[in-house]
Parts: C-alpha cells; structure tokens; sequence
C-alpha cells in the first residue's frame, strides 16, 4: 500500500487540501465525522481493496479471490471505474484510486465525510463499536492471523478450514443484528461444563467412562423438560457456537467441536456483527454521503468550475443506473425528511397567527409570498469578496466572526470558501431546501390531513398577529437538524417506515411489482405508499432475508435440530433452504429439521385462473423439511403445527384483487 | 500473499478440489454470445442461503406505470461504486461487450497488431466523378472541360484585327503582302480574313490607336508607330467573346470504380470429440476457442465459421454442438484436416483469410500425424494453423501430436502450437496463438 511510486504521491500532495477542506466543511455543516486517512492506491490496489471489502487483510478465503476476479472483470472489460471505497473504522480508511481526475478525487472525499459521519454517529453502528470504537482493522487482522494458523496447524489441514467457514457462511446472515453484540460470549455451557470436568482433576479415562456422552446428553434431556430454547433463538451462529456439534464421518455420529472450530464460529459471527450495521443501514447511508457530496461538490462548489460538469456526469451515473437503486432512493427520501421537516416548522408557527387555521390555511396563507420570505438574504447566497460589509450586517448567529477577520485580512479566499463566513445557521439559511427553485411547490402542496395534524400537536402559547412575524421565528436550521436526528436513531427499516409516505411516491414514481403466475412475467401491482413500503421492507428487513429461528434443541425427543421460518407471505426458496439445511447439520451433527409454510397451486385452479385471466389463489400448506445426513425428506404438516410460524398482521404480498 | 492465494484457491474450487461447492458454480455460457455481444463469463460460487424465493419475493420499481403493466424483469442498480461490504445481489454471470471492443481490448491486453488484410472484391463502389470519357449522357458533360478547350482554341486563334488592318495601309502593300508577313510574325490570321478586311477597312480601333489616316511609308513605319495589343489585354477588356465550343472537345464524367475488398475470414474450428475428451478438457477447448472467434469476429468485417468434430472420423457441427459433443471412438486427426481442406475449396486463399484452429489432448493414432496431418497442414494455404493441446492436470500426458507439429513446424510463422492445463492459461494460449501469425503472408 505504501509502495513508493511518484505518481501516487503526487496524487496525494495534491489531495491534500481539498482533504482538509473538505473536512473544515463538512464539520461547519453540522457533521461529525471519525477522522479519515486517504490512501492513494493504484488501479490493482483498488480491486484487491474492493474484494477485502474495504480492509488490506482478511482471513485467508476463496470468496475474497472471487470478488477480486469479478472486480477485475468487470473494470478490464466493461470499463467500470471503482470511485471510492472506505471502511467503517476509527479513524476510517478512504482509498483513492490514482488514475481519478480531480474532479472525481474531490466527490469521493465529500462522499466519504458523509459516511464517516454516519459511521460515527449512527446507533446501530455504535451496536458493535460499543463506544469504544469499531477498532475493525485490528479485529479483521486478528482474525487473519487466526485462521492462518488453523491453515498452516497440521493437525487440522486447509480443506477442513475452508469447509467450516464455507458450511458457517451460509447461516451467517441469521444472527440477531437488531441486538448489541454482546463481545463477551462465555462460549456457553458446554464450554463451562467442560471446564468444570477438567478440573476435576481426574483422568481422561475415568473421565470418559464416567461421564459419558450419554451421561451428559441425559443431563441435557432433565433440563429439556422444558422447552429448550425456551423462545426461539434467532443467532443461530451463537445457538449452534454454544450448543452445536460436530458431525463425525467415520463414526456416524455427533462429536464436540474442536477449539478451533468453535473458536471459528464465533469469528465468523464477529464479522457478520460487524458488517451488519453497513447492509441494515444501506440506503440511509448511501443516501447520506449522496446528499451532502451533492451539498458539498455541487451547491458549496467544492468542484471549481471547470471540475463541475464532470462532477454532475459522476453524480448521473452513480443516481441514474438503473433498476432499484439505494443511492438514489436514499438521497431522495433525505431530501424528503429535510422539506418536510421545513414545512412542518413553518406550519407550527403559521397556524398560530391570528385568523390562519388548518381549514382555511390555503385561503389565507399565500405561500409563495412565504417562501419568497425565507429565502436566504443576498449576502448569504452570494458572497462576493469586496462585500464583506453585507456578510457583517448580518443577523449575529449567521457569520463566523472569525472567518469574517481572515476574510478581511485576505487569508482565505472567499471566492473559493464562501461558508468560511458562515457558521451552521448561516449555511441552513443559505441552503434552505424550501426557497430551492426545484421545491419552491413543497410548502404550497401540503394537505389538509397533515396541516390538520400538524395543528392538532400545537401548544397554543404565542399567537402572532402577522404572517410576517411568524415567520421571524421559523428556524431555518429544522431540516438540518431533523436530519441529523433521524441518522442518529434510524435504520433502514424504521427510516423507509417514517418518511415513505404517498406524497414521496408519487413526486418519486416508485410502484410494487409482483411475478404474475399466469402471465409468466413482472407486473406492477400498485403505486399505494403502504404497498411499495412494505415491498421494501421485505428487501431491508432482516437484512433482506427470511427469519429463521431455532424453535426446539430436541425436536421429537431425538435431539434434533428444530428450524422455524417465521412466515410472511413470501415462500422460501426451497432449493437453496435444503442446501442450507445440508450445511446446518455439520454444525448440530444430528438431524435438523425445518417447518415452513408454502404456497401450493392446484393444476385445477391453475387452469381456472388462465381461463378467467386471473392469477391463481395458491393454499398455504405448512411443511416440514429434514436432512438426516443422508437425504432431505419432506412430509406436509397440519396447519395446527405451523400456524404459530405464520404472521397473521404480516403479508408483504402486493397483488390486488382485480389485477391483470 | 494473501489475495494471490484466495484466487489460486478460488480457481480450483469445484475443478481441483471442493467438489462439494462444484453445484453452486455459474459459469456464464460462452455459447450465449452473438455477433453483437460477446458475453465474457465470470465464474461465480454462490453459497447457499435461506432466501425469499425469487419470484414470490416480487420488488419495487421507479417509473411512471399503472397497477397490471408489465414491468420486465427489473435488475438491481450497478454496483460500479460499492464502497462497502455486504450487498451482493447485483451479481451477474456475464459481462456483455461488443466483439470490436472485445477485439481492441485483446490487443492492448496482448500488444498485438493483428492488421487484417481485404481480400475478397465484394463491391465496385462509385467513388467521385474524377473519370471522363467521351461519351456520355448529356447530364454529365463537364462543361468547365469544354469551355476551357474552346476558350483554349479562341487565344490560339485570337490576334490583334487592328495591327494586321494597320499593315494594310503600308503604302503599295496588298492581301498577299500582309498575309505573308503575318504569317512571319506567326499571328494566326487567314488569307481570306484579309482579303475580307481590305474590302472593308474596319472604322475603329477599339484600342484608340489611329488607323484610319495613317498610311505608312514601310511595314518598319506601321510596326514602330502601331503597338501590338497582347492577346491578354483584349481579352480582359472586351470579354472572350464568343467562345468556339466543339463536340471534340466534350467530355462526359463518369464515377470512378473503386474497389472494396472485404476483410473477410473463414475459421476452422476443429475438436477432438473422442472418448479421452473429458469435461474438463472439453471446457478448456471452449474457453480458448470461443475467445479467439469473438476476437476474429470482431477484427474481421465478415467472419464465417466451420466446426469440425472429429474422433477416428471427421464432421461438420453446429456451433451449439460443437462444444459439447462427445463420442466414444478412437482418434485420427487427419481426416478433420482432410474435411477442412474439402471445406476451405469454398473459401480461396485468394479471396479470404484462413484460420485453422485444432485442439485435442494431443493423443492420435499411430504415425497419423507424421504421415498425414502434416502435409495437410503444409497443403492447406492459411493465415494461420494452431493446434491447442488441453492437458488438465489431472491426467497423464499420453498424447504426443503437438510435439511433432511443434517439431516438424518449429518456428514457422503460421503455426502455433499451445498447451492449455487450466483456465489461467487460456490468455496465454490466445496471446501465443494471435501473436504468431505472420502478417506478411496473407
């Protein structure tokens, strides 16, 4: 990385100050961002940085080779350019790629303050920085060092190394990211127990005579009396670390984990920990670093001038490529929270003047004249250098007094650093999304319902007798500030549930789609805000996945493994469930089993809904799949049996009625 | 270290070792591609999971529709800025891209300088109209042709009236008199014009020279007081006048003929089908030959392609078999060269460029190669012979053709011969191939 070549280090000198600058900005801008070391690294660099995502070691593994590979591809042949990658680190780690031009160098930097303030600030990355910082690299080298020594350990051989961390990566989604991660795992009773044996201090002999497999599976059975576990458990790495076995081929039967496997598991699971908050956060995250690049490059001009039009080609690509896209939904559902939260401020203090209500508002209120009102005083749009005089008349709390000194002196260049004269409130007033050319129709488009509620929560204290001095009071900061409230406490679910409302899906055209069965292809189902919401919960819910949870240890009092898929109206893909159940068995060493709800067609019915140009009405059938270590066997189940896996409030299907 | 190693172990997986993961692998069909698209296929190992089922998971799109529009099946955004981890549901198996750009892709990566030559006259194309001819239709008589001819003709004959009315004056000198010495001075006047102006003198001198009143003691008198005007100067003052125009001069344009040669080529993909073909062998065929087809198809303005199978006997084959074929014979080379050459009559060394591209795990009947596939392949005109030798390592080398081809061959600039063991060679393979062909020969 550190490779000494002229290119890259004359690359860095001059990324030098757009890297402070950037930062000095982002910090007036109200973000607060873990510091960021940039790295300038060459093309291959990059490739070798994307497959380790975003980190120069990993443990030894296939996939990272195969990420490379693809990453590689896909730059060689299609001509793909990597722009950034950073990781979530304190300080975080930035990589900038050489062959970038400046205009490009400069996006990323913006780009990246954004998520390294996300990374700093946001809850659900604090989860498992536990206040303490991520401390990533450190953990991923640790984890390195690990597996390497498993590798190079005789006794245990690459392959077997390779194979349990191929068998745990398929379960790795299916821990319980919503939690803390709780770092001090005891590994769990097993672990405790055997502790306690070997201290016994008596033979290995004595030991294994005495207290026998079947002796300790009896005291498991006594306590079994009671479901175990007694709810589901859904971290399935941390149910099967604590309680999982192995399963040995040459004796057909179950054996204890070696150390080293168990000791795998749980640094699999670290890892997954550690990189959920970036997958459950996603279009947050994208959406945030999006919208202040966009603040930083395009409004503050970070681009000079002959960098902006190759700036705004990035911008397009990055929001315009097609398909679902968690840049773009992000930015715009942020650009979203901001007008709507500068609408609402404006609301609170316009329905307190005497004569305006909710139900008169619009025949009032004439809110064009309004936002005409709020827009920002000239001296802050525009800062021109020998009108430092306008930006000092200035209301106190817009101008950084100090800035303003160095202005005068000319020690910064304020054509180049205009918000070097404005503290945070200067910059909401000079960035205020309502006076926006592009939302100049937002304040004016609100409904009835919302000025109602809006009205409904007011504390009826200071009336105004004018629109005008209501309007004095309206803080121009309440979009930033809501902003930086909901990326402090927001996921991606809970964010997507707040602020996806029918005004957004409209202004944004976004729609459900649904396969059609019968017409054989996708077909829209409906441009309804809670059918298009709950299809992207559906994608951003437990991380995009179905919930699995272990539901008994000792399923039919044989000591297998119970698996429930939690059902909420979208079927399971059934091949890949099976492989998966393949590959959980290695981890319990016994039979595991897994109920689950699917949907059956009839061929009758099937036939009917082509007749009548309907989609057919599938029955839901509860069935349960076991892999004994041998085959996978299915057996159909009584609804009874399933029916506590079915959500009844819960059903993410979109189709309507009268459809095709 | 470290990623070098990932990717070593990420190429065995499901070939060399972890037969296990074998299932999970998506290779990119090479036959997907077209003469539009080259689709490079990447292998991906897909783990599996608990997942939604793909089509009853349904999802949300962006753009103007109704409920009941059918929506195509809507893929995930790019992932061309991934900066971090998680998210890999934009996975594809191919990467699509024009053969052309394939082709110059190619040639950077191999610094090669494949410069195809035309050579079938497909088209006689009309260039501009720079021929002419003396007939024509009328239409495209170059009038600017004709007119300089005549205009040509005009000064050859043009002269100065005045100066030879002026030397009729000279005293006692007549017709003949003035003919003669005109003719001394070369002015290009005729008897009869003379004969004609001394019955009637012309009046004026446009030049403003006196005439009329002169009479001139001697032709000496008459030359030192009268100037001759040049031709030029009348010219430029009274306009050129009437211009004599003649059919002889005509000329009619016509387009000239341009030749278009098309850079075309014919490949002969051959494939040893036989029993010892295994799958791995088979794939190995495939991921050199396919290339190599997208390349020339790219580089060449009309590609055609012949696939020859071939185990003790030889056959034409759909490209969609080809690949796949496997018999259970034994092997003889020969009698795939013997069908080439059948084939190849229809394509003349003359008016097409020729590949021929053979590969089998080099095992070939007894002296087949020396007696008969090696005048074959000196016989058979090409730009280029290649044979590809497959020899996965997990077989024993038994196979001993490529070794005598290389052998018979050397360094003769249109044979090549490769040994491809693993997928990581095929570049090699491709480079050693395309860098081998002699430009000059073709």
């Amino acid at each position: 990385m550190t490779r000494p070549d002229p290119a890259k280090h004359a690359a860095a000198q001059t990324l030098d100050e757009p890297a402070r600058e950037a930062n000095a900005l982002a910090r007036k801008l109200g973000l607060d961002p873990y510091d960021v070391q940039y790295w300038v690294v060459d093309h291959d660099e990059m490739n070798e940085l994307i497959a380790y995502d975003g980190f120069q070691t990993r443990y030894p593994h296939w996939r990272w080779g195969m990420k490379y590979e693809k990453q590689r591809k896909q730059t060689q042949f299609l001509g793909g350019k990597a722009f950034e990658i950073v990781n979530n680190d304190d300080p975080s780690n930035a990589f900038l790629q050489v062959s970038n031009d400046l205009a490009d160098q400069k996006a990323v930097i913006t780009h990246v303050e954004g998520h390294a303030d996300f990374f700093n600030n946001n809850q659900w990355f604090g989860l498992f920085a536990d206040g303490e910082g991520p401390d990533a690299a450190a953990m991923l080298e640790r984890h390195a060092d690990r597996v390497a020594s498993f590798l190079s350990d005789p006794e245990i051989g690459r392959e077997s190394v390779e194979r349990f961390i191929d068998t745990v990566l398929t379960i790795e989604d299916n821990i319980e990211y919503r939690r803390a991660f709780d770092r001090d795992a005891e590994g769990g009773d097993p672990d405790a127990l055997a502790e306690t044996l070997a201290s016994l201090g008596v033979s290995e002999e004595v030991r294994d005579e005495v207290f026998t497999e079947t002796w300790l599976d009896d005291i498991a059975a006594v306590d079994d009396s009671v479901q175990f576990p007694e709810t589901p458990e859904y971290d399935l790495l941390a149910f099967l670390r604590d309680h999982g076995q192995a399963y040995d081929e040459d004796a057909e039967k179950a054996a204890a984990f070696e150390d080293w496997q168990r000791e795998l598991l749980e640094l699999l699971r670290r890892e997954a920990y550690y990189f959920a908050p970036q997958r459950t956060t996603k279009v947050m995250n994208e959406g945030w670093a999006a919208y202040w690049e966009s603040m930083m490059m395009g409004e503050e001009a970070f681009a000079g001038d002959d960098e902006f039009l190759s700036y705004a080609d990035h911008q397009a690509r990055v929001l315009n490529s097609p398909g679902f896209n968690p840049y773009k939904l992000g930015k715009e559902l942020w650009e979203y929270v901001e007008n709507r939260a500068n609408r609402r401020a404006v609301l609170e203090h316009l329905l307190r003047v005497d004569g305006v209500t909710w139900r008169n508002f619009h025949d009032t209120v004439d809110t064009a004249d309004v936002v005409d009102t709020l827009a920002p005083p000239a001296a802050v749009a525009a800062v021109a250098p020998d009108e430092l005089d306008a930006v000092e008349s200035l209301p106190d709390a817009y101008v950084d007094w100090q800035g303003l000194a160095a202005a005068r002196e000319r020690e910064i260049d304020v054509q180049r650093y205009p918000w070097k004269l404005f503290t945070y409130e200067g910059l909401a007033h000079r960035h205020y999304s309502l006076a926006k050319p592009q939302y100049r129709g937002f304040l004016g488009r609100v409904t009835r319902d919302e000025l109602e509620s809006v009205s409904r929560y007011l504390f009826d204290t200071a009336r105004y007798a004018s629109v005008e001095a209501a309007l004095a009071d309206v803080s121009v900061t309440a979009g930033w500030d809501r902003m930086y409230s909901v990326r402090e406490s927001h996921n991606d679910v809970t964010f997507v549930d707040e602020f996806l409302t029918q005004e957004f899906v409209d202004a944004n055209e976004y729609f459900a789609y649904e396969f059609s069965q019968t017409r054989g292809d996708f077909r829209a189902t409906s441009t309804d805000a809670a059918d298009v919401k709950r299809k992207l919960l559906l994608r951003f819910t437990n991380l995009g996945k179905p919930t699995i949870a272990v539901y008994d240890a000792n399923h039919e009092n044989r000591g297998e493994l119970l698996l429930g898929h939690e059902y909420n109206g979208v079927m399971l893909d059934r091949e890949q469930a099976e492989a998966t159940l393949q590959r959980v068995f290695e981890l319990w060493g016994r039979p595991v089993v897994l109920h689950t709800i699917t949907k059956r067609v009839t061929d009758s019915e099937r036939k009917r809904a082509r007749r009548n140009d309907r989609e057919p009405e599938p029955e839901e059938v509860g069935v349960a799949l076991r892999y004994d270590g041998e085959s996978v066997s299915h057996a159909e189940l009584d609804w009874e049996t399933v029916e506590h896996l079915a959500a009844d409030d819960l059903d993410y299907d979109t189709k309507p009625d009268e459809w095709l | 270290m470290g990623l070098r190693e990932d990717r070593e172990r990420f190429h065995e997986i499901g070939e060399q070792r972890r037969q296990d993961l074998a299932e999970f692998i998506q290779y990119g069909d090479l036959g997907g591609s077209g003469p539009d698209a080259v689709r490079v296929p990447i292998k991906l190992v897909d783990l599996p999971a608990f997942e939604y089922d793909q089509l009853d998971r349904g999802g949300v799109g962006q753009g103007d529709v109704d409920p009941g529009d059918q929506v195509g099946e809507p893929d995930e955004a790019g992932e061309g800025d991934d900066d971090e981890a998680g998210d890999e549901s934009a996975d594809h198996e191919y990467y699509e891209m024009d053969p052309e750009e394939f082709a110059a892709e190619l040639d950077e990566r191999l610094g090669l300088d494949l410069d195809p030559k035309g050579k079938k006259v497909v088209a006689e194309t009309e260039g501009a109209f720079n021929e002419t001819a003396r007939r024509g239709p009328r239409g495209t008589l170059d009038f600017a042709h004709l007119y300089k001819q005549g205009l040509k003709r005009k000064i050859a004959m043009d002269f100065d009236e005045a100066y030879v009315t002026a030397a009729l004056r000279v005293d006692g000198w007549g017709v003949d008199a003035v003919y003669t010495w005109a003719r001394e001075q070369h002015i290009p006047v005729s008897r009869a014009w003379i004969a004609e102006r001394a019955r009637s003198p012309s009046p004026d001198d446009d030049a403003g020279r006196v005439v009329d009143d002169a009479v001139w003691a001697s032709i000496d008198a008459m030359e030192a007081a009268v100037d001759v005007e040049p031709t030029r100067t009348r010219i430029r003052r009274g306009g050129p006048g009437r211009v004599p125009l003649r059919r002889e001069d005509e000329r009619f344009r016509h387009p000239k003929v341009v030749e278009h040669r098309e850079r075309n080529v014919v490949v002969v993909n051959i494939r040893d089908v036989s029993g010892s073909m295994r799958e791995s062998k088979r794939e190995l065929v495939e991921r050199t030959f396919t290339p190599l087809d997208w390349y020339l198809t790219g580089k060449y303005d009309n590609a055609e392609f012949v696939y020859i199978a071939h185990d003790a006997d030889a056959w034409e084959v759909d490209r969609t078999d080809f690949f796949g074929i496997q018999s259970g014979g034994g092997t003889r080379i020969s009698t795939a060269y013997e069908l080439a050459e059948n084939v190849l009559d229809e394509y003349p060394f003359s008016e097409w460029n020729r590949y021929v591209f053979a590969a089998g795990d080099g095992e070939n009947s007894h002296d087949d190669t020396e007696e008969n596939v090696i005048p074959l392949m000196n016989d058979i005109d090409a730009n280029l012979h290649a044979y590809v030798e497959t020899q996965p390592t997990d077989g024993v080398q038994t196979g001993t053709h490529a070794g005598k081809v290389r052998d018979a061959f050397g360094d003769t600039d249109n044979v090549a011969v490769t040994t491809v063991t693993e997928p990581d060679d095929v570049m090699g393979a491709i480079e050693t191939i395309l860098s081998t062909e002699d430009n000059d020969t073709a």
